[in-house]
């Protein structure tokens, strides 16, 4: 069929944008800053003595992301101890959605008790700059040298609605590079509500 | 022992074919002349174990309600579009006003509330609603997004047909899906595992009497050859959009996506057994989708050109009052006249050599043009019976469906439809001609176009696969009066008020000329965001407004007669 041809275009593109995404493995970032809930900027720069960061997009309104709150709180309790705190992205287009606007960002984070910084990306640059496509989307970033190079990409877990019985995919990356170990699964797919970026 | 061996493998198979099933799952229903819709992102556990899939809704967490409504009655829906991107909501088969229609021109941003009305006048059968947003429209049905739609009538009512929801009257949703390995929902246009009511590998348990199915094909692309494992025969009661004459006792009905049949199986006398609705798709021709068999490439699926089960029936004891037989008659259609025909349009289906705009090298498009938003099509007279002509030129068959009105098959390739299929009609299925030297096909269809003049809102009409009609495959028309054909006459601007102004609970639109009315109005909010949409509002109760926050809005409002816009500032308070 000649109309296979175009799909397998499509397919080619998406393709291309999943490997961009994997490879966003072992990408170096620098340091870069946010507006955090409490209306302060914050700056990964800021923090000492630091190892790594648990980065996770995550917004105001999805179902699939609300699920996750106590996970992020555990997450943060233990690793922040051991200098690897987690800090929390909305990239969402707060233009059009209004549900993640900058005062709803506050109040979810005092319903869900957030114990970690809760960022906006207004310009959603910080999304573009790390390639996330859904919330929630997970990153480990690891200090090598001046630098942040990021070490794992993809789902929190594998399992959201049942966390008892879910491989803790951000955990396990973290604690093989507590150890100077290499993430031995450092990509998984991610998936849930489609972060929309503005066209420049 | 021997007994013992064979009484323990007697249950293990017993188990094991308990457990290779789900029970299937019936879509809940709302009845009234209200209905509130919510569509939401949502997940469902849909693979049995492991990562739940990331999904669309409506008021539920994956498909929608199925709305009973009643010929004669004026309906109004509330549609809140909760996703993180636009949509419509298209009513398909429905006859209604284009600006109530739902199709790509009617779109709903993130956060707003649409809210469409009409009188029903459709005939008594099985439609459905669905998003039609242009070039989303497979991502967001592959989400789930949709819905039955039952229409009961007076004519219906009084048959002796199984009507008992979920009992005897069951509805089936048939489509197919392709799972990542984290269990999530690919858009593609063919999946490897068969959805029924979005259950994997569904089964039902029906009593011992006349069953009725009514299915949709609600996939992107593949059809689906119905029959039983048992070769039974079963009966058609409807088309698309209506009850046939009479019941059409089959053994197979070829349902191809977009079209729904409702059909009767007679399992009087069965209380015990079993038997499978299967997709009998190897028996399709390699140009229909689903009779190709791709090896690989971003065609191949695992039930291309196979025969696969959609519904494992267990048979159990009748209810009360069960349907036993058939009626033998069901209603007069009055079909239309080819001789009152005011004109025959000819469209073509064809590849897309040369075309600018497809991309990569080609695509099937209609009129051998790529689908433009912003280019009408045809200007249908009010009131014309037309004959559409399509003749297909591609090597593969097209589902058609064209919005607003129900039609009568005249011919396919000069043969007149079989019996099932000689009813109303909103999908036909244009065949591909067979081989590369093949003869092109052609379908011939009669419709009366006799409601909703709109200047402004077009309907579409379009191949239904989703594929399709997003890379291009589509096109649209607008029904005409002499009085909107006309277009340079002077353009006064509408003149209205709004008040009270601040305002707490209602807000009332006076138009200075009292003959005046609103084609549509919307209501934005001080960042600009729309917040409700009101084609064709009737405006003597006022817009209630007691949800929205304090502060300023706006009121934009699009008058009837000259389609000219303004808008008011307002204030809640």
């Amino acid at each position: 069929m000649k109309n296979r041809t175009i799909h397998f275009f499509i397919l080619l593109i998406f393709s291309l944008i999943m490997f961009s995404f994997k490879s966003s493995i072992n990408k170096m970032l620098l340091d870069f800053s946010l507006k955090n809930i409490n209306g302060k900027i914050l700056s990964t720069s800021s923090y000492k003595n630091t190892k790594g960061f648990i980065i996770v997009f995550t917004c105001n309104h999805c179902p699939f992301a609300k699920l996750y709150s106590k996970r992020l709180n555990d997450l943060n309790t233990k690793y922040s101890k051991l200098n690897v705190p987690l800090l929390a992205i909305n990239s969402m287009d707060s233009l059009v959605y209004e549900e993640e606007t900058f005062d709803l960002m506050q109040q979810k984070a005092k319903k869900d008790k957030f114990n970690f910084p809760y960022l906006q990306d207004g310009n959603q640059v910080i999304g573009k700059l790390f390639g996330a496509e859904h919330t929630p989307t997970a990153f480990v970033i690891w200090k090598e040298k001046n630098h942040w190079t990021i070490k794992y990409v993809g789902s929190i877990d594998d399992n959201g609605e049942h966390p008892e019985k879910a491989k803790p995919f951000i955990a396990n990356a973290v604690d093989e590079l507590l150890l100077n170990k290499n993430v031995t699964e450092s990509y998984t797919e991610s998936f849930g509500c489609r972060i929309f970026y503005r066209k420049n | 022992m021997k007994k013992t061996i064979f009484a323990f493998l007697f249950s293990f198979s017993f188990i094991y074919s308990k457990a290779q099933y789900n029970n299937m799952w019936i879509p809940d229903t709302l009845s009234g002349t209200t209905f509130n819709l919510n569509i939401k992102d949502t997940f469902k556990q849909i693979v049995s174990s492991g990562q739940q899939t990331i999904t669309g809704g409506i008021n539920g967490n994956f498909w929608g309600p199925t709305l009973f409504i009643n010929k004669g009655d004026l309906v109004h829906m509330n549609v809140k579009n909760y996703l993180n991107d636009t949509t419509t909501l298209h009513w398909h088969g429905m006859h209604l006003p284009a600006v109530m229609d739902g199709g790509p021109h009617q779109t709903i941003p993130p956060g707003t509330t649409w809210q469409p009305y009409w009188t029903v006048t459709n005939n008594a059968a099985t439609y459905w609603y669905h998003p039609h947003l242009h070039e989303m429209t497979e991502e967001q049905i592959t989400k789930g997004i949709g819905g039955l739609i039952i229409v009961r009538d007076a004519i219906e009512s009084a048959l002796a047909l199984p009507r008992k929801y979920g009992v005897d009257d069951i509805p089936l949703v048939l489509t197919d899906r392709d799972f990542s390995t984290a269990n999530q929902f690919q858009v593609v246009p063919y999946g490897d595992s068969m959805l029924t009511n979005g259950t994997l590998r569904a089964q039902y348990l029906v009593p011992a009497q006349v069953v009725r199915f009514r299915i949709l094909n609600g996939a992107i692309e593949r059809s689906y050859n119905l029959g039983f494992s048992d070769g039974r025969s079963f009966s058609v009661i409807t088309s698309d959009g209506g009850l046939l004459n009479a019941p059409v006792a089959v053994t197979k009905y070829l349902l191809h996506a977009g079209e729904r049949v409702e059909i009767l199986v007679n399992c009087t006398g069965q209380n015990g057994t079993s038997v499978d609705l299967k997709a009998y798709n190897s028996l399709l021709a390699g140009n229909v989708a689903g009779g190709e068999n791709f090896p690989n490439g971003p065609f191949a699926n695992a039930l291309g050109k196979i025969d696969f089960n959609i519904l494992h029936l267990v048979i159990g004891a009748q209810t009360a009052n069960p349907i036993s037989t058939f009626p033998s008659t069901l209603t007069t259609n009055i079909l239309l006249n080819s001789a009152n025909a005011n004109i025959t349009r000819k469209l073509t289906m064809s590849d897309s050599a040369g075309v600018p705009g497809i991309l990569g090298p080609n695509a099937f498009i209609l009129n051998h043009k790529l689908f433009s938003l912003n280019v009408n099509d045809y200007n249908v007279p009010l009131n014309n019976t037309e004959i559409w002509e399509i003749t297909n030129s591609t090597a593969f068959g097209h589902p058609f469906h064209i919005h607003d009105v129900e039609f009568n098959i005249l011919d396919v390739n000069g043969v007149a439809p079989s019996a099932a299929q000689a009813g109303w009609k909103d999908v036909v299925f244009v065949p591909g001609k067979v081989g590369p030297n093949g003869t092109a096909q052609v379908v011939r269809f009669i419709a009366k176009f006799d409601d909703f003049a709109d200047s402004l809102h077009p309907f579409m009409f379009h191949c239904h696969i989703s594929l399709h009609e997003d890379e291009g495959m589509m096109g649209q028309f607008i029904v005409t009066d002499k009085a909107t054909a006309i277009s340079d006459i002077q353009k006064n601007t509408p003149l209205f008020s709004v008040y009270p102004n601040p305002t707490s609970e209602k807000l009332f639109v006076k138009m200075d000329n009292k003959n005046a009315t609103a084609y549509y109005v919307k209501i934005l909010n001080a960042l600009g965001r729309t917040i409700l949409m009101l084609p064709r509002p009737d405006l003597t109760q006022g817009i209630d407004i007691r949800q929205y926050a304090k502060g300023v809005y706006h009121l934009v409002l699009t008058d009837e007669e000259y389609k000219q816009t303004v808008s008011k500032t307002f204030v809640i308070e």
